[in-house]
């Protein structure tokens, strides 16, 4: 085998990348080692690789609460319910709206458009205390329905400027050919642009799901009742007071991580589908 | 079936003058195609037409009803785009039958209307697949049958062909106009190839920088133009220009261009009566030129400045002073470039025009 100066590169390359890859994966890795395992053998490190006892007793103490903390299943189950409809109304008002901003003329249209996109900058945490007097006020505090309204109400801009710029991107002719053919705009709209939108619309479900799954924050000033709390406040609220369960919040946390990452599998050939071609066209 | 009448359609974007006092009046079944270079306002006559462009003055009428204020839908008619615009996520069939589920059709009366349209199209085997797995002929035929399914009162066809091969545009043109002599369908067609629009059209308007410049049948348009860009625009290779003044010499009237006088005597008449100035425009087209080796009367002497072999004929490059003439001639004829040679033209078929205003004369 000749060592030419290319291949040399490669190989250091190579060496490189994987170097990189393993101290990416590592937390992960650390973090299922921890939760597969009794605590007692993770104790001086989860790279500690004897004795080695393979066990599910953290995910069932996690998912059951039987130690005495919040119950995940609970949180996973709220956690389900507040992505999911926080996912489907952001994104049927934002498509709507996002075609109207690409396709129609109207008063101040830019105008709004630039202030819905500028408004996006604002961080959440300096409308926290305005949002809970509003909340509280409305009385959808600790209710299902004021989280995904907030969650909604934060997603509705960038999926209205994702979108749009997504639209704009399609051939006009196509939905000339179909207003010719007798498609009413909302028909256009249906049977013609959204089909054309999926890679970029399943994005979106992937994208805003996640966000939403993950979120802490908002749950945290809207949620105080137990039976109310998502996953990851599930998660926090694990750590005890004088004592740290490792094994139980590292096996709480693979099951909360596992679901957004599932639906970014399942989801993963429209997106890279989608924007590969939406660069190509661009 | 219907008629179509534009009656002073304007069409600005912005301050772009887009098309501009457009009169016209297509015949019910009749073949019109609005011809022109890119940007002459044919499209966007075309759209206004279809109603997917809102005209800023003027009216439209089809089967005598104004429809300026009407959505697409509610005009019936179908039209051809130049990317043909199938809907990339639906099959054949579905692409065809859209219209028709789209006005709730019982889906029996759907099924049998799309297979007779893919039968005369012959585009039955193609039912089940999608645009993307269609030749260019086949994507064309599919969109045909996308709007003949709805039996539109008029058809529109923005440049259908243009994304054809040769070989292909020369074929679906004749199967196009079979296809409108069959059906009788009010047909508007655009394109900015004379070929097309000659072959095809039972009247062409000529359009220009937004305004119509001729409407008439082809051979009128091409035997008695209207006007130096009409003139110029129809034929190919192209009318022959060359200017001139015109001069009275011991009782003969002559168009001095500057290179040669040529004898307008025979025309002298006409001449008087409808030339408002002297300075003209002398247009030949190069059928109308016939080439002779010795000097004759009224023949224009000229150099062959290139020859361009055609199979069936050749066409020859003649150059007086700085103005070039092309002459048509039989596959076989010879001459050398710099060879001397004499045009003859036609005097039956010369044209004259009035310089500054374009317009025909003779």
């Amino acid at each position: 085998m000749r060592f030419t100066k290319a291949s040399v590169l490669k190989a250091l390359l190579t060496l490189g990348a994987w170097v990189l890859a393993l101290l990416w994966i590592s937390p992960f890795l650390g973090i299922i080692m921890v939760s597969v395992r009794p605590v007692r053998e993770v104790l001086h490190g989860w790279w500690v690789l004897r004795p080695f006892t393979f066990t599910w007793e953290n995910f069932v103490n996690a998912w059951t609460g039987q130690l005495g903390t919040y119950p995940l299943y609970v949180g996973i189950r709220n956690s389900l319910i507040i992505a999911t409809f926080s996912t489907i109304l952001p994104l049927t008002v934002g498509a709507l709206a996002a075609y109207a901003f690409a396709r129609f003329s109207f008063p101040i249209k830019n105008l709004l458009f630039l202030t819905i996109t500028l408004l996006m900058a604002m961080p959440p945490q300096v409308v926290a205390i305005p949002l809970f007097l509003l909340m509280s006020r409305l009385r959808l505090v600790n209710t299902y329905l004021g989280l995904v309204l907030v969650h909604s109400a934060w997603g509705t801009p960038w999926i209205i400027l994702f979108l749009r710029n997504y639209f704009m991107t399609l051939p006009k002719e196509l939905e000339e050919a179909a207003r010719i053919d007798g498609a009413s705009d909302f028909e256009v709209f249906c049977d013609i642009v959204l089909p054309l939108c999926k890679p970029a619309l399943l994005s979106i479900v992937a994208l805003q799901f996640t966000w939403v799954w993950n979120d802490f924050f908002f749950a945290l000033i809207l949620m105080m009742h137990p039976e109310k709390y998502v996953a990851t406040q599930c998660l926090a609220f694990m750590k005890g007071e004088y004592h740290v369960p490792w094994g139980l919040i590292s096996a709480g946390s693979v099951i909360t991580m596992a679901f957004p990452i599932m639906l970014f599998f399942l989801l993963q050939k429209y997106y890279v589908r989608g924007m590969v071609g939406w660069l190509v066209r661009g | 079936m219907a008629d179509v009448r534009l009656v002073g359609l304007t069409k600005f974007f912005g301050k772009v003058r887009a098309v501009e006092d457009i009169n016209l009046y297509v015949r019910d079944g009749e073949f019109m195609t609005l011809l022109g270079p890119s940007g002459c306002g044919k499209t966007t006559t075309l759209r206004c037409i279809a109603g997917l462009e809102v005209p800023t003055r003027g009216e439209i009428y089809i089967g005598g009803q104004l429809v300026n204020d009407l959505p697409p839908k509610d005009r019936n008619v179908a039209m051809v785009f130049q990317n043909w615009a199938l809907y990339p996520h639906m099959t054949v069939y579905d692409n065809i039958a859209f219209p028709l589920k789209i006005r709730r059709f019982p889906r029996e009366e759907i099924r049998r209307k799309v297979l007779e349209v893919a039968r005369m199209l012959k585009i039955e085997d193609l039912l089940d697949r999608k645009p993307s797995e269609l030749s260019g002929g086949q994507q064309q035929r599919v969109a045909l049958g996308r709007a003949l399914v709805r039996e539109p009162s008029v058809f529109l066809l923005d440049e259908p062909l243009s994304n054809l091969d040769a070989k292909l545009r020369v074929y679906m043109r004749a199967e196009l106009k079979a296809l409108q002599r069959r059906l009788g369908v009010t047909t508007i067609y655009v394109t900015h190839d004379q070929v097309e629009a000659m072959t095809m059209s039972d009247r062409i308007a000529v359009m220009n920088e937004g305004r119509i410049q001729q409407v008439g049948r082809p051979e009128e348009i091409y035997e008695r133009p209207a006007n130096v860009f009409v003139a110029g625009f129809i034929g190919s290779p192209p009318m022959n220009f060359i200017e001139g003044s015109l001069v009275e010499e011991e009782g003969r009237l002559l168009l001095d261009t500057g290179y040669f006088r040529f004898d307008l005597s025979y025309l002298a008449e006409v001449v008087k009566e409808k030339a408002t100035e002297s300075e003209l425009v002398l247009g030949v087209r190069p059928e109308h030129i016939r080439l002779v080796k010795e000097p004759v009367k009224d023949a224009v002497e000229a150099s062959v400045y290139v020859l361009e072999p055609l199979g069936r004929e050749v066409i020859v490059n003649l150059k007086v002073g700085d103005v070039i003439f092309k002459a048509r001639e039989e596959a076989g004829f010879r001459a050398e470039p710099g060879e001397r040679l004499w045009m003859v033209f036609d005097k039956e078929k010369v044209h004259l025009f009035d310089k500054r205003t374009g317009k025909a004369i003779v």
